[in-house]
């Protein structure tokens, strides 16, 4: 008798699981964002690289209408300035359409989050570019990453013409739009007027930044963005 | 070990019990008498553990016939919508059932119809409901109204005041409803519940209505399995969903975010395109669980005399073309800045060109690296990639005012006056796991796709999505010789709770007795009212 009802009850669980599990995998498929793009052509193979990161790495992307999909293999591709996806399904590299994005994020080889986002650059050569987030706030500190195509040293490649990094680092505010910075202490300093330079300064020495990278760069804005010393822009 | 695991199961069984001792639907109508034509008012308060965002409201025949279906948005486990009546319905009983799709509790509404041009039956008799599981409210004793007189002359105005003691504010748990309606003591309608069988792996309406059915292999009809379905909306901007079925060949769309009366084209093929496919639609058309017992009813010479005013009026309404409700303008919520096809890289304004005869002589004479073949009887239709230096060797997608066609016969035939322009997408592709090889885009003069033509696999329907809000017209400075035949002299679906609340109102031409009734819902889930019934001569 004991047994029967054991068995009954573990039937109307597995009957409850199996129906639940049905309804979520018609959830899941309802709730798939359908990603619009164009097909991914291979660059041409010279020095370098044209990528931000030459493998997919496992990511985040936000479309324009607010919705997200996780965990999806993205590259970036410095070159275009464009995002591509891998479609597992059609075993496809894809471009993902820009003017469907709104940010996307992914993790790199040392783990650490690298959030991009679509803004439209005002500037010289005026468009939608995707720009890496390196601190943000009211005023952003973004990092506009291009690679570009020029000649090189034959040394260096055969063909003559290599990937070429060409970063370029720009300070954001909606109101006053953007504008270049370079990475290091004279031109951080020179966003500050007179007597807020002394005290950047003096946080900069107390903390011993030392501007020897980008990193070193981002940690000194961050400082002076604690210490509440107002930027002149 | 046994006495535990029957302990066990007595829980189980007792924890089902309390689960089907659910919290009900709260339906109102407006009235409990309609003349056909009539719009219906109502009301419905959602159970607060329901978790849908859309409820159901159906019109239902005594025989289980759906006669409308709307679908309502839940804002705060509350919704008020309309049912417009259809003149052609014979004098009657009929019932208005509130439900979910995931809830298996329906509560019921039972209502008197009578046709304009036949009036009441010549035998005196109708059907009406001895349902005994009738939907209970409590009466709001502290409740008061004041100013609220006994009579009122015609098209006089009036206010009232209605005080909520501090102990009842506590207890409610959402927005009250006020109306002042004409009411007719000879009929009183029941509401009641029913239970109806819960459709299994129901998806629950979130943010809009659910679109689902079957596609079968016409041959064998058998369910087909990876067979794909389109669901496209002709617009300014085409929207466009697709399914991919499982061995069961079911598909589902949520549409999202869809407001008012919406055309949509359904299509379902093969993708290897060696079967013919049969969409079916899931539809309701009939809810025969909502029919309770019915009992033969007479009717007093005195309603019979108010339905022959009723009728007059409801006459009058049509003929002087006077609008009980307007519509709120429907939400625009822009998901697409662009259509699903991608952003065109080339649009040709045909009108701007000489007048063409046919597809061929256009894409000839207009559309360069468009290939379109039509001298055998299968036409074909090819891209130029620039990006392959070559004609894709598929067929791009094709559209006609936003629809996907599959079949190029619909087009060979068109030409510079039945086409407004042609948009073109030369590159590949992706939508989802949909791959095109380029885009043609038409978008036809008349933008009615009549050129489509519904078959088994295709099938063209207008789709009730989420009824937009409406308000109440109230009159503006009648004219001497203009009428104003409203019954419905106030209507409050959604009144905040306050100590206390003032309302304004103005009676109208229609002689007779008027109703002022409020209803609310407290924290433990029942509800209160308090009505009173005034004249108006």
């Amino acid at each position: 008798m004991a047994n029967r009802i054991l068995f009954l009850i573990i039937l109307i669980g597995l009957s409850a699981t199996t129906s639940l599990n049905a309804q979520d995998e018609l959830s899941k498929k309802l709730s798939n964002v359908n990603i619009k793009g164009t097909n991914f052509i291979t660059y041409p193979a010279y020095s370098g690289t044209p990528y931000f990161n030459e493998k997919f790495l496992i990511g985040e992307l936000e479309f324009l209408d607010g919705t997200k999909i996780e965990n999806i293999g993205l590259r970036y591709s410095s070159y275009r300035d464009e995002i591509i996806y891998y479609n597992t399904d059609l075993s496809t590299q894809i471009v993902i359409d820009k003017i469907s994005i709104k940010s996307f994020s992914f993790n790199d080889e040392n783990e650490v989050k690298r959030i991009f986002r679509r803004q439209n650059y005002t500037g010289f050569l005026t468009g939608e570019r995707f720009f890496e987030v390196l601190s943000d706030g009211e005023i952003a500190l973004l990092a506009y990453r291009k690679v570009d195509l020029g000649t090189c040293d034959p040394a260096y490649s055969k063909l003559g013409l290599a990937y070429q990094k060409s970063y370029s680092y720009y300070m954001y505010s909606a109101a006053s739009g953007y504008s270049p910075i370079a990475l290091n202490r004279n031109s951080l300093l020179s966003k500050f007027s007179k007597p807020n330079q002394k005290l950047a300064k003096k946080v900069l020495r107390k903390n011993r930044v030392v501007f020897s990278d980008e990193a070193s760069f981002v940690l000194a804005w961050n400082l002076l963005k604690e210490n509440g010393i107002p930027i002149n822009f | 070990m046994k006495r535990r695991i029957i302990i066990l199961l007595l829980l189980f069984v007792a924890m089902m019990g309390k689960a089907q001792e659910k919290e009900h639907f709260s339906l109102f109508t407006d009235r409990d008498l309609y003349v056909s034509g009539e719009t219906l008012l109502f009301k419905v308060f959602v159970p607060v553990d329901d978790q849908s965002g859309i409820v159901n409201l159906d019109l239902v025949n005594t025989n289980g016939r759906i006669i409308s279906e709307i679908s309502k948005r839940i804002i705060d486990h509350q919704t008020d919508g309309f049912i417009i009546l259809p003149d052609s319905l014979s004098s009657g009983s009929y019932l208005v059932c509130a439900s979910t799709k995931i809830n298996p509790s329906l509560t019921v509404k039972e209502l008197f119809i009578t046709n304009q041009f036949a009036g009441l039956p010549e035998s005196n008799h109708a059907l009406r409901s001895s349902e005994t599981d009738l939907f209970v409210e409590k009466p709001a004793t502290s409740l008061r109204v004041e100013g609220l007189d006994k009579t009122y002359k015609t098209r006089g105005k009036a206010s009232l005041t209605l005080n909520l003691p501090t102990e009842l504010l506590s207890q409610i748990s959402e927005n009250m409803f006020v109306s002042i309606v004409e009411t007719d003591p000879e009929y009183n309608s029941k509401t009641f519940f029913r239970h109806i069988k819960p459709i299994k792996n129901q998806i629950i309406e979130k943010e809009g209505v659910i679109l689902d059915g079957f596609i079968k292999d016409v041959k064998t009809g058998e369910p087909y399995k990876n067979g794909v379905v389109f669901l496209s909306v002709s617009d300014t901007i085409p929207r466009f969903k697709y399914f991919i079925t499982g061995n069961d060949g079911y598909f589902i769309f949520r549409l999202d975010n869809y407001f008012g009366k919406i055309p949509v084209v359904v299509q379902g093929f093969d993708r290897e395109d060696k079967r013919l496919l049969k969409v079916i639609i899931n539809h309701r058309d009939s809810l025969k669980s909502a029919v309770p017992q019915l009992e033969t009813w007479t009717f007093s010479p005195e309603l019979r005399k108010s339905t022959g005013n009723n009728i007059d009026a409801s006459m009058f309404c049509k003929i002087f073309n006077y609008q009980e409700l307007t519509a709120s303008p429907i939400p625009v919520n822009k998901t697409d800045e662009y259509p699903f096809y991608g952003v065109t890289t080339e649009i040709v304004n045909t009108k701007l060109f000489i007048d063409l005869p046919d597809f061929t002589e256009i894409a000839r004479e207009l559309l360069s690296g468009v290939k379109f073949r039509a001298n055998n009887r299968i036409p074909s239709l090819q891209i130029f990639s620039p990006a392959l230096h070559n004609y894709f060797s598929d067929p791009p997608l094709l559209l006609i005012d936003g629809i996907p066609v599959r079949d190029l016969n619909v087009i060979k035939d068109m030409g510079s006056k039945d086409i407004n322009r042609i948009e073109i997408c030369r590159s590949k592709r992706f939508y989802g796991n949909l791959v095109f090889y380029g885009v043609v885009a038409i978008h036809t003069s008349k933008h009615d796709y009549t050129g489509i033509k519904a078959s088994d696999d295709l099938i063209k329907f207008d789709l009730d999505a989420i009824q937009p809000d409406i308000t109440l017209n109230t009159p503006v400075e009648l004219k001497l010789n203009e009428m104003d035949l409203r019954k419905v002299l106030l209507w409050k679906p959604s009144l905040k709770p306050k100590p206390t609340i003032n309302l304004d109102f103005e009676t109208s031409d229609i002689r007779g007795n008027y109703k002022l009734i409020i209803h609310g819902k407290t924290r433990d889930g029942s509800n209160f009212y308090k009505e009173q019934i005034f004249e108006v001569n």
